[in-house]
């Protein structure tokens, strides 16, 4: 694997596209294992676009693209510049309420970070925002998604290690709101740093206020209607997007009237394109990944980090540095799938709530979808708006200082993940 | 006088073993003793490693890996092995078989023996053996299931393949076909009102948290194959196939026992919890409704020919 | 020949978006249908299969806008000759994978085609598994048509 991956950073440094630089890399395993059927490079890239829950990813896109081309994503930015527009780096802001309101209903940070991407990058490009700060808070902000409850990342822990997922889910929502503060911040100090001007001086008037509401009800409705709709048992995750896509097209075709043929064939064709940057990469990092677990490898490197410490905070803190350092090369959902039974035998061991391990676990993975070289959200966001990966990174070190602190500080204060669980479920 | 060892034995093998379940599961745990008995076995010519969740891919994936010549196996089913050798299908069907016991002397049936060598040598699937037995799969609702009819319009979510979607339905649900990891989260959407498990099942994938009802109709005993590609099987020495498949039977029926016994631990368990079993559930109405999955799918001869050879 | 190209990536993006409609308009339908005890299992596994389609020809049409993600880093700072080179080399290793892929793809499609799909009887997983080698072909169209580029316009990015 050490060959493999070399020969990834290789073929980046190298300007091929990324896609294509994790798929002929993780080909040399293939060729370094002659035991293994050659098929299995395409049967699993294929594979990737059987699992239904990626569904989501292509859908919430195409649902970004229809949103802005029936004029709700106007009108919502209309609004938001009435409300935040004093605030410095305020459409920032915007994406990152945004992104929790989205967390109600989606459990997937990607397809959260694809949509927004589509809906706000390049209005924050035009109003002086860098790209590579645009880019980096619509993917740091969708870490929301996941972590306020419904989560895949949860789910995944809670069944594997045998944790109430109720539980989890209710563990989600003080860690969820520390992340938002975090963020804001990063985005505050970085507005003010950089002199981001803010959007208006005046205080808006009373008249403005309610016609911006009055244009924005649809937008402001749609997280609403979807979180009813949820709640009341309408859709599973997967089935969101549709829905919002429907949504979409039924606002900006009856409500709206602005839907015309051009337009809707506008969004269409908008989509593709992202889709196919987005899905093409998601799918073929199946060849990649197929090795590391194949070798067993965060197996190996885990037993190495368990012979350093017995203290139960310590190797917490050891763990998260871990899962944030594995998260750089390796997807959420196969950390969590291999880590989970590894680390939580052990965590349980030493004397930590599984609940409390799991939250900061789940946190430090899910970074890994915004931090380069590998990270999905990342490549969604950066596709979309065309952003170098190399400017994503350096603007994007204040966010993951931010997230990377408040992993830490879960660590440390463990009330702030049992407190709200205990409350509801009782304690054990 | 030192005899050197034979040249067959000093080959060393790898078979990597995936499977669907979860690593606190009974069957792991088992897994890996079989991974154990083969290893001291045959001294370290054949290892085996285990890999819990589905971590190297979907079963049906693997399924087609092996089939091409992977050292790779898998713990699957018959509704699965059914889409190759349309008549094993029976084996997943609704009241089929009863007992461990039965399920023991199925392996000398001559048609499934005859239907194992049909895979083999013409679907590349080599069964190592199939004493792995779940239990029996019930259903897990919100509201009480006694008769057939209880379950009309209810959505119950089925594994994707046509003999458990037509058992299902024919005992009177909607089958709704959704991946395992799936399911937690739609019935807590209400996507889905239930679903048909094992009890062992439950604990784990946290299912009494958002369903009430169990209605103990053990309509599918469920029974699980292991399963190599042929051509990996074929390049083995004699006596590592032997160990292979003996071993795999022994700790098949020991694992089974074990879950036998847990899961009367896990029922008082999850009672304890708050979950309600259903009493009096019409047994006799399941089974009549369920005949009717064999007649749909045009497996019924096939059903009776197998139960004829083990004087059922 | 440019004519016929044309049409050929016309056709694509009618394709792709028309399976992407066919996707939300199938997904919408199954859940409203599961809501109201109706469920439909069909429409999640023409969706799911229409997707393994569009994801590739959406890739191809990525590909031929550039849209892919690169990292251009050091390719930025090297003299126009040798980063027309990297271009080159780059261009040449996708072109051999897409073979590889192409060729695989074929035979995985053919050696496979008796596993169903979804289950369903007399429905071949080959419908899936043809998306790759079909969507590889039309990218390995794509790249030589980019590594012609490279020879005769050697300023261009
Ligand atoms: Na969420
Ligand atoms: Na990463």
């Amino acid at each position: 694997m050490i060959l493999v991956a070399t020969a990834f950073l290789v073929l980046m440094l190298m300007g091929m596209p990324v896609a294509f630089a994790i798929a002929i890399s993780g080909m040399l395993f293939f060729l370094q294992n002659p035991d293994l059927p050659i098929t299995i490079p395409v049967q699993i890239t294929v594979s990737q676009t059987q699992n239904f829950a990626l569904l989501a990813v292509p859908l919430f896109i195409i649902a970004g693209n229809f949103l802005n081309h029936a004029g709700i994503t106007r009108r919502l930015l209309a609004l938001a510049s009435v409300l935040t527009g004093r605030l410095r780096g305020g459409l920032a802001q915007v994406s990152l309420t945004l992104s929790a309101l989205m967390g109600g209903v989606s459990g997937s940070a990607i397809a959260d970070a694809a949509m927004q991407a589509r809906m706000l990058g390049h209005e924050m490009i035009k109003r002086g925002m860098s790209r590579g700060f645009t880019a980096g808070i619509l993917s740091f902000g969708s870490i929301l998604t996941p972590i306020i409850p419904p989560g895949i990342g949860m789910i995944l822990y809670g069944s594997i290690g045998q944790v109430s997922i109720g539980r989890m889910f209710a563990a989600g929502f003080v860690p969820a709101a520390l992340l938002w503060i975090a963020l804001g911040l990063a985005v505050a100090v970085t507005a003010r740093r950089r002199g981001y001007p803010p959007e208006r001086t005046q205080r808006p008037g009373a008249g403005e206020v309610v016609r911006a509401f009055r244009g924005g009800i649809w937008a402001l409705l749609f997280p609403i209607f979807l979180l009813v709709g949820l709640r009341m048992g309408v859709f599973t995750p997967s089935e969101i997007g549709a829905f919002a896509v429907v949504y979409a097209v039924f606002i900006g075709l009856v409500v709206h009237g602005e839907l015309g043929r051009k337009p809707f064939l506008a969004a269409l064709e908008g989509s593709l394109s992202d889709i196919g940057s987005v899905m093409f990469l998601i799918a073929v990092s199946a060849i990649f990944t197929y090795g590391v677990v194949y070798d067993q490898v965060p197996d190996t490197v885990s037993q190495v980090l368990m012979g350093v410490t017995e203290n139960a905070t310590a190797a917490m803190t050891l763990i998260a540095l871990f899962v944030l350092a594995c998260g750089f090369f390796i997807d959420a959902t196969v950390l969590i799938i291999m880590l989970t039974p590894i680390f939580l035998p052990l965590m349980r061991q030493l004397g930590a709530d599984p609940i409390h391990f799991g939250i900061v676990f789940i946190v430090a993975a899910t970074i890994g979808n915004f931090t380069p070289p590998v990270g999905a959200a990342m490549y969604a966001v950066c596709s979309i708006l065309r952003v170098p990966l190399g400017e994503y990174t350096r603007e994007s070190v204040p966010l993951f200082l931010a997230v990377g602190a408040v992993t830490l500080g879960l660590v440390l204060i463990p009330e702030a993940v049992l407190f709200l669980p205990n409350l509801i479920f009782g304690r054990f | 006088a030192p005899v050197s060892a034979p040249a067959s034995a000093q080959e060393r093998f790898t078979l990597r073993f995936n499977h669907v379940l979860g690593p606190t599961e009974p069957y792991h745990e088992g897994f890996q003793a079989w991974a154990r008995r083969v290893q001291e076995r045959t001294n370290g010519g054949l290892t085996m490693r285990v890999f819990h969740s589905a971590q190297l891919g979907v079963e049906e994936d693997i399924i087609e890996q092996m089939r091409q010549g992977a050292n790779i196996g898998q713990n699957t089913d018959a509704a699965r092995l059914g889409t190759y050798v349309k008549g094993m299908a029976v084996l997943n069907g609704p009241y089929f078989a009863n007992t461990i016991e039965e399920v023991a002397r199925l392996a000398d049936a001559p048609t499934i023996k005859r239907w194992q060598d049909e895979l083999a040598a013409q679907h590349g699937l080599q069964v190592l053996c199939f004493d792995w037995v779940q239990g029996h799969r019930h259903f897990y609702t919100n509201r009480p299931v006694r008769k057939p009819e209880d379950l009309a319009g209810q959505r119950i979510r089925t594994p994707p393949a046509p003999i458990w979607q037509e058992s299902v339905r024919a005992l009177g649900a909607a089958p709704v076909a959704m991946a395992f990891g799936e399911m937690y989260p739609a019935l807590q959407q209400r996507a889905i009102d239930g679903v048909e498990l094992v009890w062992n099942n439950i604990p784990g994938g946290r299912f009494n948290e958002v369903l009430r009802y169990a209605s103990e109709t053990g309509h599918i005993l469920l029974i699980n194959f292991q399963v190599v590609g042929s051509r990996f099987f074929q390049s083995l020495p004699a006596e590592y196939r032997t160990a292979l498949i003996e071993e795999c039977r022994a700790a098949g029926q020991a694992t089974s026992r074990v879950i036998a016994e847990r899961e009367q631990q896990v029922r008082q368990q999850m009672i304890g919890r708050g979950m309600h079993i259903v009493d009096n559930v019409d047994m006799e109405a399941f089974r009549r409704a369920g005949a009717k999955a064999y007649e749909v799918l045009g497996i019924a001869a096939e059903r009776d020919a197998v139960l004829r050879e083990v004087g059922r | 020949m440019a004519a016929f190209y044309r049409i050929l990536c016309r056709a694509e993006a009618v394709i792709a978006g028309a399976f992407l409609l066919a996707m939300v308009v199938l997904i919408f339908t199954g859940g409203v249908a599961r809501m109201l005890a109706m469920p439909l299992n069909w429409t999640t596994d023409i969706a799911t299969c229409l997707f393994a389609w569009a994801c590739f020809l959406c890739a191809d049409i990525a590909w031929r806008n550039n849209g892919l993600m690169a990292i251009e880093l050091v390719t930025a700072r090297l003299p126009a000759a040798a980063s027309a080179m990297l271009a080159r080399v780059n261009l040449l290793l996708i072109a051999a994978f897409l073979v590889y892929a192409i060729i695989a793809g074929a035979e995985l499609a053919w050696v496979s085609r008796a596993r169903t799909f979804q289950g369903i009887p007399g429905v071949s997983y080959s419908w899936v598994t043809a998306s790759m080698p079909a969507g590889a072909a039309l990218l390995l169209i794509t790249t030589l048509l980019k590594l012609r580029d490279t020879f005769r316009a050697p300023r261009a990015a």
